[in-house]
């Protein structure tokens, strides 16, 4: 029983993993949480079936395709909203608040062009199920999590290796101060804002290619990545790998124990607990309340 | 009279000790300044004096009460008061209401009292009869209903005394009350506070300008480097070379 | 001229949601993303007393306030004490779980199938049938709101929440319990969502999860930042707005599954164009900056 849990839980983690991973960064940069990455995903997913069965083009065709217009996505929403916001010193509130504006839009403009009754990406591809310690696991959740591994350790190293990484790093400790260096915090945001919105889309692709889509996929998928950034700890990388794999372990010990209604319940719980009592996540630096 | 007193204060803030084993006495009545170089301590000292900020060891006591871990408003309701350097205030509400605001145990601050208003409206006429005395008592009563943020910057000033006043707390702890106003109003500031000693008041300033505490204070605490390097009458204590030095320096 | 009841009848259901909204929004501060979570609660818990215990709707109403202001304790006794920010994301996650809930919880909800036939309300007697008495009731429920949200606004409990939205380090060294304030805000502005849902629930009779979703949440506060934020008028012109012109889109010809995300999308967008232009909305007095 343990280690199939463990396999679910792992292949849930890698999911969240990206999301997280890209909500954390962008949080890490801006300071502020983009809830229409939710809206990101869920347009990662729907243009992955326009491609790959509406435009009938190969699938590594068209899932680069719908990766490549998810980040740009995201891009856009930078430039031409959050970006003017901040020219004008907006409160991370109204930041947060066009953001949910957009997440809406977006929302339902993919419930206008395709529907809203579920759509599959996957016809009969998860491949042969194999028996790894104990647990039974498709070829196909194996390479969700041998990807999504992949595009982690990507992330770490782009962060901490190259000067892109640092530039990044220096734009979220303080913007003020890496412009009087001569970083143009602009041109990093935009990057951070691909490169955040590249990791949720591939995470909804991996996902699509398991289990049919819903306009409603984003906002789970943001909520359990949020979850998963917080409790490993905004803005550390290793926390975000951290914080899913939490949160897909408490989620499928909780499928494993209790009747259904309740296990988004855990999620929850899992974050009012680390709200409650570290709220920094694992490995996230202290939260400072106010400043005096 | 509670003296007020803390006792071996450590503040570590990225590498820097704010404050390093920082042990002093209030005294009990008259004005007391503590001063010392940008940087010296002083404001931190104040923040974990008020609650605002935790330090890493080391405790405080109001008499025999230990008030180290206190949450702020905890502190304030103890009997405290307090400015602060960035001069906080609702701007965007009037004079009146910012004084009101300070008022304290008021009974329409309860959430069924709120609603149903029994005996609300008569103790709000009384709170600003009490306001506009304070109004009066600081110079600011012609502006009463004008906005917070109209005023000057050193009418803002009388405006957060006016508050800590209205706080009823008998200890006023104020973050540097004449700096950044022109010679007239800082008289006329220091002028209050020469008469809020008389009134029973404990008043505590910060200053770095020595010239205003020579003129008040009956007790001086000198900092620096998150240290209280000496303590006394100023007459004592603004004459030792050392203490000149550490300002040149 | 039943349609017009009609539409006046959600513009009152609406604007209960709005001003209570505005109290946390507008005058404390606070973001919640839950409102769409505690109409739901007052909805189902008024319709299920009423079906499984033949409750008199007055008696249901008061048990689903009272469920909404409990309930919104498990949201902001861990969350308050952190930044505004973290606040949001619980109650984004507590509208995601209770949604869950409903959606789920099969036995008690009957899940995406719904509740029918919640019966009319019957008040000390009065049983109401007609739209027309629908609009009274609406009408006195929505004054009521308005009453309660006006007077807590108004008083010195009104004046410490607008100086915890401006500067809530200023209002605990006047010795202002800040969390106190909030919480209490919070369960207010919980209890007074459960009422509209309640309300809602009699009004339709029919009741299933789709109608209690985050972006119910979301709609509710376009309709407060559209009207304005942090005025007496500001929900009630949002709610006007909001519920009134969309019916346009209805006369133009769309189908209505069509109009409603087209709604939706007309949400955002204004939204999103108020946020840059006119932070205060229509007639507000708060536009979230500092």
């Amino acid at each position: 029983m343990f280690p199939q849990l463990l396999a679910n839980a792992l292949i849930a983690a890698s999911i969240y993993g990206l999301v997280a991973l890209g909500f954390g960064l962008i949080y890490s940069t801006t300071r502020f949480f983009h809830f229409a990455h939710g809206a990101i995903y869920t347009s990662a997913a729907y243009l992955g079936f326009l491609f790959a069965v509406w435009c009938g083009f190969r699938f590594p065709l068209a899932f680069t395709l719908a990766i490549g217009a998810a980040s740009l996505l995201g891009v856009l929403i930078e430039i031409g909203v959050y970006r003017r916001l901040r020219r004008n010193n907006a409160t991370s509130i109204v930041l947060l608040l066009s953001s949910l504006g957009v997440l809406i839009a977006a929302q339902n403009s993919l419930s206008l062009t395709f529907g809203d009754s579920s759509k599959s990406l996957h016809r009969g591809i998860a491949g042969e199920a194999l028996q790894l310690w104990g647990a039974r696991i498709t070829s196909l959740q194996l390479t969700m999590i041998v990807v999504s591994f992949a595009l982690w350790l990507l992330t770490w190293v782009l962060i901490r290796f190259t000067r892109l990484g640092r530039m990044i790093r220096a734009v979220g400790n303080d913007p003020e101060l890496s412009r009087v260096v001569g970083v143009d915090a602009d041109k990093v945001i935009v990057v951070v804002y691909a490169w955040g919105s590249g990791l949720a889309a591939a995470a909804a692709i991996l996902a699509a290619l398991d289990t049919d889509m819903t306009p409603m996929i984003g906002f789970n998928a943001l909520l359990v990545g949020v979850v998963a950034a917080i409790v490993g700890g905004i803005g550390s990388i290793q926390g975000s790998l951290l914080g899913a794999l939490l949160v897909g372990l408490a989620q499928h010990l909780g499928v494993w124990k209790l009747p259904t209604q309740w296990q988004d319940a855990i999620v929850f719980l899992t974050l009012l607990i680390f709200l409650l009592l570290r709220p920094q996540g694992f490995l996230g630096r202290p939260i400072r309340k106010a400043e005096v | 009279m509670d003296s007020f007193r803390c006792h071996e204060l450590c503040k570590v803030f990225d590498g820097i000790h704010a404050l390093a084993h920082v042990s002093t006495e209030i005294p009990s009545s008259g004005i007391t300044a503590i001063i010392g170089p940008n940087g010296a301590g002083k404001t931190t000292l104040l923040n974990v004096l008020t609650g605002f900020l935790r330090p890493d060891s080391g405790r405080c006591f109001l008499g025999s009460r230990e008030i180290t871990h206190l949450a702020p408003h905890r502190i304030a309701q103890l009997g405290f008061a307090r400015t602060f350097q960035d001069l906080r205030l609702i701007l965007q509400v009037s004079v009146m209401d910012n004084v009101l605001l300070a008022r304290p145990r008021q009974r329409g601050e309860r959430l069924l009292s709120a609603i149903l208003r029994f005996g609300v409206e008569r103790e709000e006429s009384q709170n600003r009869e009490e306001a506009m005395r304070l109004l009066r008592f600081v110079g600011l009563d012609k502006m009463a209903s004008h906005l917070a943020g109209e005023l000057s910057y050193g009418q803002q000033k009388l405006l957060t005394l006016a508050c800590c006043l209205a706080t009823e707390a008998r200890i006023l702890l104020l973050d540097e009350p004449v700096s950044g106003v022109h010679p007239e109003m800082a008289s006329q500031i220091l002028r209050l506070l020469r008469q809020l000693r008389i009134d029973g008041k404990l008043v505590v300033f910060i200053e770095h300008e020595i010239s205003a505490v020579r003129e008040v204070a009956d007790h001086v605490i000198v900092m620096d480097e998150g240290k209280v390097i000496a303590e006394g009458a100023p007459g004592d204590v603004l004459e030792r070379p050392e203490i000149l030095e550490a300002y040149l320096a | 001229m039943d349609y017009l009841l009609h539409i006046l009848i959600l513009v009152c259901i609406y604007s209960v949601l709005a001003v209570s909204l505005d109290l946390l929004a507008g005058h404390t501060g606070l973001l919640s993303m839950a409102h769409g979570a505690f109409y739901g609660l007052g909805a189902y818990t008024s319709a299920l007393l009423a079906l499984r215990l033949g409750s008199p709707f007055l008696v249901g109403t008061l048990l689903g306030m009272l469920v909404g202001a409990l309930l919104s304790l498990v949201v902001s006794l861990p969350s308050l004490r952190l930044r505004g920010d973290y606040f949001v994301i619980a109650t984004f996650g507590f509208q995601m779980i209770v949604w869950g809930v409903f959606n789920n919880w099969t036995e008690v909800t009957r899940g995406p199938l719904g509740i029918p036939g919640i019966p009319q309300p019957a008040v000390f007697g009065w049983v109401i049938k007609s739209h027309a008495g629908f609009m009274v009731l609406a009408a006195l429920l929505a004054v009521l709101a308005h009453w309660v949200v006006g007077r807590i606004t108004g008083s010195p409990f009104g004046r410490v929440l607008r100086a915890i939205r401006e500067d809530e380090l200023l209002a605990q060294s006047l010795g202002k319990n800040v969390f106190r304030f909030k919480v209490s805000a919070f369960a207010v502005s919980a209890a007074l969502a459960a009422m509209a849902g309640s309300l809602y629930a009699h009004y339709v009779t029919f009741i299933d999860p789709t109608s209690f979703t985050v972006m119910e949440s979301i709609l509710v506060i376009s309709m407060v930042i559209i009207g304005g934020a942090g005025s007496p008028w500001g929900p009630l012109i949002g709610t006007t707005m909001l519920v009134v012109l969309p019916e346009a889109l209805r006369f133009l010809g769309f189908p209505s599954s069509v109009a409603a995300n087209m709604r939706q999308i007309f949400y955002g967008v204004l939204l999103v164009v108020m946020m840059m232009g006119r932070p205060r909305g229509l007639v507000g007095r708060y536009g979230f900056s500092r």
